[in-house]
């Protein structure tokens, strides 16, 4: 209850402040709306209609009880409601950062655990090299290479968009592949740590199988750092990847948002920056919770 | 051992199974695929003076601006016959007969008479023109609920009488802002909801997904000649590279190249593909405004000395690589009453220091600054880098300065810029349009070319519209840019740009919009299956 009010709060804050600076930055948002053709007289009616001429704190009021009807405003650039808008977007970016994470927590793991007992072998340098690709190389680069490579070169995928899963494929790979590096360098090491402590002897002296003594003793206890790493990065992933989704034409909520602010449209600014808010809070919520259910020692704290 | 090779198999089966997938099908028989760079606001010209892709596709007008033997005419559509008053006031139209709208409701006179009164009604976007009819000021001030100057005599019979005569008032009719609309249908989804948007031209719109696409397919009530393409896919891809893979890739059957680096349409399109380049002139017009306010730039020396250091010529080679027509007025190239007579101001730096030098000013004394509108093309930044770089030959000194869009407009709106560089690209073929807008009022002058000063020019850019002879007509437009700008220079002419198109292999022929917009007809796209 206590987290849930915490909640509240931090997205009130987060809108007022966002209301403030969207209306102290110079500019009318309607003059960008209306286009170059339009006359002032015309800006003048729409920005009364649009109730921007009214004063701050009555169009602050005025956002806040639709906002707790469900009724975030109509987006000026795009014509439509802003919740439809940020549902439709959140489908799509729900689904790219599943792919996302599923590559990078399996190649992650794979990887972090194969370089880990082979130490110092050469899967070992071509596992860390592929992670050290992963989180070195900027985003748009990988997204450019892989989309020429696989989909204009080798025609086995299309360049871009949502129409099937398939395009899904490469987005994922550009998005999840810094994650997957990050991963597999953290389950590496600590898997490293961990096999050189008492208790992996213990257990391998008691004559369990080398394979029992991975996953069951040595593994278990790298999860803790691991798993927080991914609700975390997982719950990034949900705000939106923006170059990805600018590069395969992906209709998230990184290009809703990135579109909002070049077109000075508040609404549905204030739509995207708090959906994005909210999700960051509910992941790290949910990291907390799974902290507890690995690790017996928080709950009693708890 | 047996796991890896498992997995090795696994693997490879994944991997054909995609490329099986993957290998594309042969192309639905009419279908022409496209791609835009940022999606539509909306579908109602009321609401929009920029997304005219499906009005002009799903609507028609009274009259089209259409590209006749190289050149724009204005030609009757929807209307059979029309008839101009003595006095150029009233103009009888007759309506084709037996139009259907794409629900089958019969095209009235009724339809039209609301199409023009909608456009009032909801006073957004696009009531220049109706304002122009008789009592339009009552109904958009909703004093009225029609217009007093519309009058229907039977179903395809009516006449439109005007507050003052108006030459070029056809030609607006021709404007996507003028689309005809099925009163009967009409519902609140209007704008939105593909379903509501009903009309008689050539394509009804199927389904349009936000920042995705939208989809029109061909409307077999339409009047006119069947039309090879037969549906349409706009695609939104707001990556230029993207765009540039999937047109390779044949995955575009027409790219507009407006949006692609110029080294990229050299290199690969004007090399590769150029027996497929389709070019147009963007009929329209890039300049430097100056502001007459500003302590240097209210000096006509000063602002003619500018004009003199600016070498134009190179800069359509070194930035648009030649495929830019030059400039020297205020009506563009292609539009009625332009004079390819106007001389330009010569190159000449060293007469520009002098000039200066009159004025009372040394070198580097004179300074302002160039705003440009950060959203605009990478093309145009460099334009503004270019001036500055000239005008420094000059011993002038100008600093560019790149502003948010919103506010770029803010600053330019109260009319405290030193200059900027922008582009007006023509909404009909008339000069008013461009004249008007920039010299036809006080408060247009104001922020659109910066607080020109000369009130008895205003008055007279506004009389001019109702000049009914033709011939007088272009004659006082062209002693008014005479004076604007080659007497008072109130503004550097610069140049109009090439649009350029590639055409697929899917694709016979394609003919742009006359004025070059992005949006184009789908009937003037000819496809070879």
């Amino acid at each position: 209850m206590k987290r849930l009010v915490q909640a509240l709060l931090v997205l009130l804050l987060v809108s007022l402040l966002l209301f403030i600076m969207l209306r102290i930055v110079p500019g009318n948002p309607v003059a960008v709306l209306m286009g170059e053709h339009a006359n002032q007289e015309t800006i003048d009616r729409v920005t009364a209609e649009l109730g921007l001429d009214q004063p701050i704190h009555v169009q602050f009021f005025r956002y806040l009880t639709g906002a707790v009807r469900g009724d975030f405003g109509t987006s000026y650039s795009l014509g439509k409601p802003v919740s439809q808008l940020i549902g439709s977007a959140f489908l799509n970016t729900l689904l790219l950062s599943l792919a996302a994470a599923l590559f990078a927590w399996i190649t992650g793991g794979i990887c972090g655990v194969l370089a880990a007992i082979r130490k110092n072998s050469i899967a070992d340098r071509l596992f860390m090299g592929f992670s050290l690709l992963g989180i070195s190389m900027p985003v748009f680069m990988v997204a450019m290479i892989l989309q020429y490579v696989f989909a204009y070169w080798l025609h086995w995928v299309p360049i871009s968009g949502t129409a099937d899963w398939r395009s899904f494929i490469l987005p994922a790979i550009a998005l999840g592949w810094n994650s997957a590096g990050s991963i597999a360098r953290l389950i590496r090491s600590a898997l490293l740590d961990i096999l050189e402590d008492d208790y992996i002897d213990t257990a391998r002296a008691k004559g369990l199988s080398k394979t029992s003594v991975l996953f069951r003793h040595a593994l278990r206890n790298t999860m803790l750092p691991t798993v927080t790493m991914m609700a975390l990065q997982f719950s990034a992933l949900l705000s939106g990847a923006v170059i990805t989704e600018t590069i395969f034409s992906i209709n998230g909520i990184g290009r809703l948002a990135v579109q909002a602010i070049n077109a000075r449209d508040v609404p549905l600014l204030q739509g995207t920056v708090l959906f994005s808010t909210a999700l960051v809070i509910l992941g790290n919520l949910i990291a907390d919770l799974l902290y507890k259910v690995l690790d017996p020692r928080t709950r009693k704290e708890a | 051992m047996k796991k890896r090779k498992h997995f090795v198999v696994c693997l490879a089966a994944v991997l054909a199974g995609i490329m099986l997938l993957g290998s594309a099908g042969a192309e639905e028989k009419g279908l022409l695929r496209t791609a835009i760079k940022g999606d539509i606001t909306t579908m109602d010209v009321a609401k929009t003076t920029d997304d005219y892709m499906i009005p002009m596709n799903v609507f028609d007008r009274l009259f089209e601006t259409r590209v006749v033997d190289g050149s724009a005419q204005v030609v009757p559509s929807l209307c059979a016959e029309y008839k101009v008053s003595e006095d150029g006031l009233t103009y009888d139209f007759t309506l084709r007969d037996g139009i259907q709208f794409s629900n089958g409701n019969p095209l009235t006179a009724s339809d039209v008479q609301y199409s023009f009164e909608r456009l009032l009604a909801i006073a957004n976007q696009n009531t220049d023109i109706p304002l122009e009819v008789a009592g339009g000021q009552e109904v958009m001030d909703k004093k009225a609920d029609s217009l007093s100057g519309f009058k229907v005599t039977d179903d395809t019979h009516f006449s439109v009488t005007l507050k003052a005569p108006n030459a070029g008032f056809l030609a607006e009719l021709s404007s996507p802002a003028m689309s005809i609309v099925d009163k009967e249908s009409m519902t609140d989804g209007f704008g939105t909801d593909p379903a509501a948007m009903i009309g008689t031209g050539p394509y009804i719109v199927t389904e349009w997904i936000t920042n995705d696409h939208y989809t029109m397919v061909y409307n077999d009530k339409y009047w006119g000649t069947e039309p090879t393409v037969k549906k349409m896919i706009v695609r939104v891809i707001s990556d230029a590279n993207t765009q540039n893979l999937m047109f390779l890739n044949g995955e575009l059957d027409l790219i507009d190249l407006k949006n692609q680096d110029g080294a990229i349409i050299q290199s690969q399109y004007k090399t590769g593909y150029a027996d497929r380049m389709v070019s147009v002139p963007n009929v329209g017009m890039t300049f430097l405004a100056l502001n007459e306010s500003n302590e240097f730039l209210k000096d006509v020396r000063v602002r003619k000395a500018i004009g003199m250091a600016l070498d134009v010529n190179t800069m359509i080679t070194a930035l648009y690589n030649g495929d830019a027509v030059r400039e020297n007025g205020i009506i563009p190239t292609g539009v009625w009453a332009h004079n390819d007579k106007m001389e330009g101001f010569p190159y000449d730096p060293e007469a520009a220091k002098k000039l200066l030098k009159e004025a009372g000013y040394e070198e580097g004394q004179v300074s302002f600054e160039i705003s440009m509108d950060s959203t605009a093309s990478g093309t145009v930044q460099l334009v503004g880098q270019t001036i500055s770089q000239m005008l420094e030959k000059a011993g002038i000194k100008a600093t560019v300065k790149s502003y948010d869009h919103a506010a770029w407009l803010d600053v330019r709106g109260s009319g405290k810029m030193d200059s900027f560089v922008a582009r007006w690209g023509m909404d009909y073929n008339d000069p008013a349009n461009i004249m008007y807008t920039f010299f036809g009022s006080v408060s247009n002058t104001q922020h659109r070319s910066l607080n020109y000063p000369d009130e008895e020019i205003i008055k007279r850019v506004a009389a001019a519209p109702a000049i009914i002879d033709d011939a007088a007509r272009m004659a006082e437009y062209q002693a008014l840019e005479k004076k604007i700008i080659g007497e008072d220079a109130a503004w550097i002419p610069l140049f109009a740009e090439m649009h350029l198109y590639c055409r697929g292999e899917r694709v016979e022929s394609f003919t742009p919009q006359w004025a070059g917009f992005s949006d184009f007809f789908g009937i003037d796209v000819v496809l070879k299956d």
